[in-house]
């Protein structure tokens, strides 16, 4: 019950975050050059006045600026993202459509890089100074200083192309009409690639702080204690210092959330992921305003749940900042 | 070319009896680049959209690769002598996808439809007078006055037909329809996975006799171009469609086992590329700055290395596929020395220009570095611009710009797909289509309008060799390539492109080879 | 002395900072080793390296030099890398700076107004910046200083709170100097270690980010970047694996290196705090 009075006024917070989110948003989608109703007879490769005229009339585009921001804000609190003319669909549709996508890849990425990362770092930091301490550290070195898109286009060429063990892109067999456990495993498969080369990427952030609180945390005077009672050095070290250790690493976690939501937008780019960071690019280059915005607020949104995870998991860690803001 | 006669052709069902060693049955995986906005025709006209829409829906023709109408709603058709009624019979078993009658009356609607949102086919139907529905299967043509071109006018993608009982009364736009697209064509749309893949089924009641062969077809949306060719060579999909890998990568492709390429299917558009020039102001405005650009580009060399050799470097504004085309100009070959000359002559002081590269992909990129590049060479200095989609349409469409890559169809007629280009009365800020370039020259403005109402093929052939002639000489925009954009398949899939419109209208008569 | 000590005995740091000078010698020296420039078209295009005379890493798709391409994207990393960083020290430091110090609601809005940028998802909000003021080497590096303070305005904001605490602040402030003072002249200077090491980081990141920006098309045209020849190689990776593969071991390399000299600087400059505090 601890939990949930702070967790309420981080969702009002919250709520006024994204509000300020579409706002500027909104001030900064207009600010680009050209407007839907011009891409659209761009790409119809002929276009005439009349055209143009009459898609701005149809998309709300003829009324005055402040008209249409009143507009969008009074959609956007009433949790009406609106409708997206180009794609002839509500933005809400569109979004939900794709959001169990971005969401599996991110929250498996997620996961893949906090646990391994932790893992890891409790390996090294277990080994310090020791010939596994600087091989799993300069591994993590190497994915920190990687190119996300660079790991991603390796990864297919080697275990797509060359090897041919798992598929490079998309998210499913097409066509192949599974249901059950078969389609829960080719999805599977279709995720391991884009999974984790965007998780190893945060493995590495995660696996370097870890190491490093342990480190610190080890030489604390109730560590020294614990071993002055003679316990042994594994349970010191589960018991004492990981759990001690691992409060930084989940901050952080908190805090690269936006990073890895954004990351997210490469990432479904090489392995061609139907999810909305790629909705967000492609309706960015069609100035399909209604539908940016909404991927906008929704990844914010994900990022405000992925802070309030990680707020959750640190309450669980560490009952001592229970009451606490 | 002779004078239009009064010509019937009958249909027959000729090329359906052909061959008789197709087999029906099969699924064909198709790419798509980019993912259509949406599949109804007669609102939206990008290139995606035709090519999974044409399957979909159907014109009242269709076009072989020298550009001579086939049968395709209508099963024959009479233009008369003096070129002001064009009369077309209907195909009377056609049905809708919903099962509703095709008849002239959808026409009727159609035309009306498409005047309200379709730009290229307004110009057209402007010299249309009236028209006229003795029967429910004849539709008669009056003209305001004779328009050889307007029989080119009748493809899917410029005059796609459209169900009447769907859309009559409701607001097109929003129309619920439109996300489920009800057509005549031999496939039925069955699902969209926005973001993967849109599913289209045979269409068992197709009114052509057994056709058409496969049994489903797969548009895969793919949006990265490294990833396209991986879904090729791993055998995810059979068909890469022109333009959809990366020129780089065809020759890999094709050097696979099994795998056969075409240039053919796009005969009717002959895409064709040229960076506008800015008549109005900066050195661009000066005729012999425009001269020495063409002089300092190695087209040939962008040809070769930028498109890997596929394409043809234009001779003036008409593509050497496209009716009534000449060669008797000035060809412009590269003479750097040349360039430097004229530079010389106008007494080009340095001034920077703005180069605004086309944003669809690395080739054109490379293209637009290469040109700065070769422009550099002669002494200009050129300042590259970046923009998406949405950037270069309003910097085009708003006159913004110094040097702009474009590329426009043709549609096989130059009163089509040319003149809209360089005539005065198609200077208007705001579309990208137009004449953007600012080039103004009454005289031949007289002629480019003489020879689209002619009805005398020769005399219209004359004309447009004294245009080409002329214009050639002014530089009004520099012509880059006549692009080709080879399509890559498996071998395995037969009678894949059979129209000059290529894959926009062709599954109906693919089959696979087993 | 001590410093240059303690970062010494950081072999992973020496080595960082020598491969570090070696990319900024090379950035400096570049048109003396290569007068055409980047984009002059040398050779047949696709030479594979050492295939021709003096051309080591072979030719691109177009027949340009890969490793003078190589050499002049140096320049721009590096120097996208550090401006950008210094724009958002720039934002960062102030911000955090005023937070910690005066605490109550400056703090307050201070905070939300961090929080805020930090609920955008920053490479999201890198396209749309890039795509709005159209990509430039300006607009690229502006809109990487803009996704790219919040950690420093977080960072700088703990230390100035935990230096405020210390027993010679007060001194100061019983000794009558103004707050503007206190802050510039006392407290701020206690915090440059810290800041230093995140800087070395950040520079890394946005090395990172400005080459992703890039491969995703959103480059300045006019300019040779690392990014740019990945993102421009990508679709020839299997025919050409030197045109991206060169570029991206630059990236890699000059990357790590920077991250390797951060952490020597941490140890060198913070030896009470070993290794932390990087978000």
């Amino acid at each position: 019950m601890a939990i949930l009075g702070p967790i309420l006024g981080r969702l009002l917070k919250a709520a006024i975050t994204l509000l300020a989110i579409a706002i500027l948003n909104f001030f900064l989608i207009h600010a680009a050059p050209g407007d839907p109703a011009a891409v659209i007879a761009g790409e119809a490769g002929a276009a005439d006045e009349q055209m143009i005229a009459d898609l701005r009339a149809q998309f709300g585009l003829d009324q005055p600026f402040y008209v249409q921001l009143a507009r969008y804000v009074g959609n956007v609190v009433t949790l009406d993202l609106g409708y997206s003319f180009r794609q002839g669909a509500p933005v809400l549709d569109l979004i939900l459509d794709r959001l169990p996508a971005t969401l599996l890849l991110t929250l498996t990425a997620f996961g893949i890089s906090l646990v391994g990362g932790i893992a890891m770092g409790v390996a090294a930091s277990a080994r310090v100074g020791k010939i596994g301490d600087s091989l799993l550290t300069g591994f993590a070195l190497l994915f920190y200083a990687t190119p996300l898109y660079w790991a991603a286009l390796m990864a297919v060429l080697v275990f797509s192309v060359n090897l041919g063990w798992l598929p490079g892109f998309g998210y499913e067999t097409v066509g192949a009409n599974y249901t059950g456990l078969t389609r829960m495993w080719d999805i599977l498969s279709h995720l391991v690639l884009p999974a984790s080369t965007l998780g190893l990427f945060f493995m590495a952030v995660y696996m370097r702080m870890t190491r490093a609180s342990m480190l610190e945390v080890g030489q604390q005077d109730f560590v020294k204690t614990a071993r002055a009672k003679g316990l042994a050095d594994p349970i010191i070290r589960r018991r004492h210092i990981l759990r001690n250790a691992l409060l930084p690493v989940v901050t952080l976690a908190g805090l690269q959330a936006g990073q890895l939501v954004g990351g997210a937008v490469l990432t479904e780019t090489v392995f061609a992921w139907p999810g909305i960071g790629r909705l967000m690019f492609e309706s960015l280059a069609a100035r399909d305003y209604n539908t940016i915005l909404g991927v906008f607020l929704v990844s914010a949104a994900m990022v405000i749940v992925f802070n309030i995870i990680t707020d959750i998991v640190y309450r669980l860690i560490d009952p001592r900042i229970g009451h606490k803001a | 070319m002779k004078l239009l006669k009064l010509t019937t052709f009958l249909v027959a069902s000729a090329f359906a009896t052909q061959l008789a060693a197709q087999e029906a049955g099969g699924r064909l995986d198709v790419i798509v680049q980019p993912e259509p906005p949406g599949l109804m025709m007669g609102l939206t006209q990008n290139g995606p959209t035709q090519m999974v829409g044409g399957q979909i829906y159907e014109g009242l023709l269709r076009y072989d690769g020298d550009l001579n109408p086939q049968p395709g709603l209508a099963k024959s058709w009479e233009i008369a002598e003096d070129g002001m009624t064009y009369t077309f019979h209907l195909n009377e078993n056609v049905k809708w996808h919903d099962g509703a009658p095709f008849t002239a009356a959808d026409v009727v609607f159609s035309l009306g439809f498409l005047d309200g949102t379709h730009p290229r086919f307004r110009a057209n139907y402007a010299h249309v007078d009236s028209v006229e529905t003795p029967d429910d299967y004849t539709v008669i043509f009056h003209m305001k006055e004779s328009y050889g071109p307007f029989i080119n006018a009748f493809e899917v993608g410029s005059m796609p037909m459209l169900p009447k009982h769907i859309y009559e009364g409701t607001d097109y736009a929003t129309n619920p329809a439109n996300s489920t697209p009800i057509g005549t064509g031999p496939f039925k749309f069955d699902e969209w996975q926005k973001g993967s893949f849109i599913h289209l089924v045979k269409n068992d009641d197709y009114y052509v006799e057994g056709l058409p062969y496969l049994d489903e077809v797969f548009y895969r949306v793919i949006p990265d171009a490294a990833s396209r060719a991986v879904a090729f060579e791993t055998g995810e999909v059979d068909v890469v469609p022109g333009g959809a890998v990366e020129n780089w990568d065809v020759p890999r492709l094709a050097a696979m086992d099994n795998v056969c390429t075409t240039t053919k299917g796009w005969e009717f558009f002959a895409p064709h590329a040229w960076m506008w020039l800015n008549n109005r102001q900066g050195p661009t405005a000066d005729k012999r700055f425009r001269q020495a650009l063409m002089y300092a580009m190695d087209r040939e060399f962008m040809k070769d290395v930028v498109w890997n050799g596929y394409g043809t470097v234009p001779t003036g504004p008409v593509s050497s596929k496209t009716n009534f085309y000449s060669d008797d100009v000035t060809h412009y070959t590269h003479d750097p020395e040349k360039a430097k000359a004229l530079l010389a002559e106008m007494g080009y002081d340095g001034t920077p220009i703005r180069l605004l590269p086309l944003p669809y992909g690395e080739t054109w990129a490379r293209w637009a570095e290469a040109v700065k590049q070769n422009l550099e060479e002669v002494g200009i200095k050129v300042d590259m611009e970046s923009t998406d989609v949405a950037g270069w349409n309003e910097k085009t469409a708003q006159w913004d710009y110094d040097l702009a890559f474009t590329y426009l169809y043709q549609y096989g007629d130059p009163a089509l797909g040319v003149s809209r280009t360089y005539t005065a009365d198609q200077i208007v800020k705001g579309s990208p289509w137009n004449n953007v370039e600012g080039y103004e020259n009454p005289e031949l403005d007289k002629k480019w309008a003489a020879a689209a109402v002619s009805a005398s093929n020769t005399e219209r052939q004359d004309i447009y060799n004294e245009i080409q002639k002329e214009i050639v000489d002014d530089v009004p925009v520099a012509w880059m390539m006549e692009l080709e954009f080879p399509t890559i398949y498996r071998c395995g899939v037969q009678d894949l492109i059979s129209t000059g419109i290529g894959l926009n209208d062709g599954l109906r008569s693919a089959w696979i080879q087993k | 002395m001590s410093f240059w000590k303690r970062f010494s005995t950081n072999r992973g740091a020496v080595f960082g900072l020598i491969l570090l000078f070696l990319v900024i010698a090379i950035a400096l020296l570049a048109p003396f080793m290569f007068p055409r420039g980047p984009w002059a078209m040398v050779q047949r295009p696709f030479l594979a390296p050492f295939d021709a005379a003096g051309l080591y890493l072979g030719t691109d798709t177009l027949g340009r030099d890969v490793l003078s391409g190589l050499v002049y994207g140096a320049r721009v990393s590096l120097l996208v890398g550090l401006i950008s960083t210094v724009m958002a020290l720039c934002i960062g430091v102030p911000l955090g700076a005023l937070a910690g110090f005066y605490g109550g609601w400056v703090d307050e809005c201070a905070m939300r107004f961090t929080e805020f940028f930090q609920t955008i998802p920053n490479f999201a909000l890198a396209i749309v910046l890039v795509a709005i003021l159209e990509p430039s080497l300006g607009s690229i590096t502006l809109s990487i200083a803009i996704v790219s303070w919040p950690p420093v305005a977080r960072l700088v904001r703990a230390e100035v709170m935990s230096v405020t605490k210390r027993e010679y602040i007060d001194a100061a402030r019983l000794a009558g100097l103004s707050n503007m003072k206190i802050l510039i002249g006392q407290v701020l200077p206690n915090t440059v270690s810290p800041i230093i090491v995140m800087a070395s980081l950040m520079v890394a990141t946005a090395i990172l980010l400005e080459s992703s920006l890039s491969f995703l098309g959103l480059g300045d045209p006019n300019i040779m970047s690392w990014g740019y020849q990945v993102g421009a190689a990508r679709t020839v990776i299997r025919t050409a694996w030197w045109l991206s593969f060169f570029p991206g071991l630059a990236i890699i390399l000059t990357v790590l290196a920077l991250n390797l000299i951060g952490e020597g600087l941490n140890d060198a400059l913070n030896p009470h705090l070993s290794r932390k505090g990087r978000a």
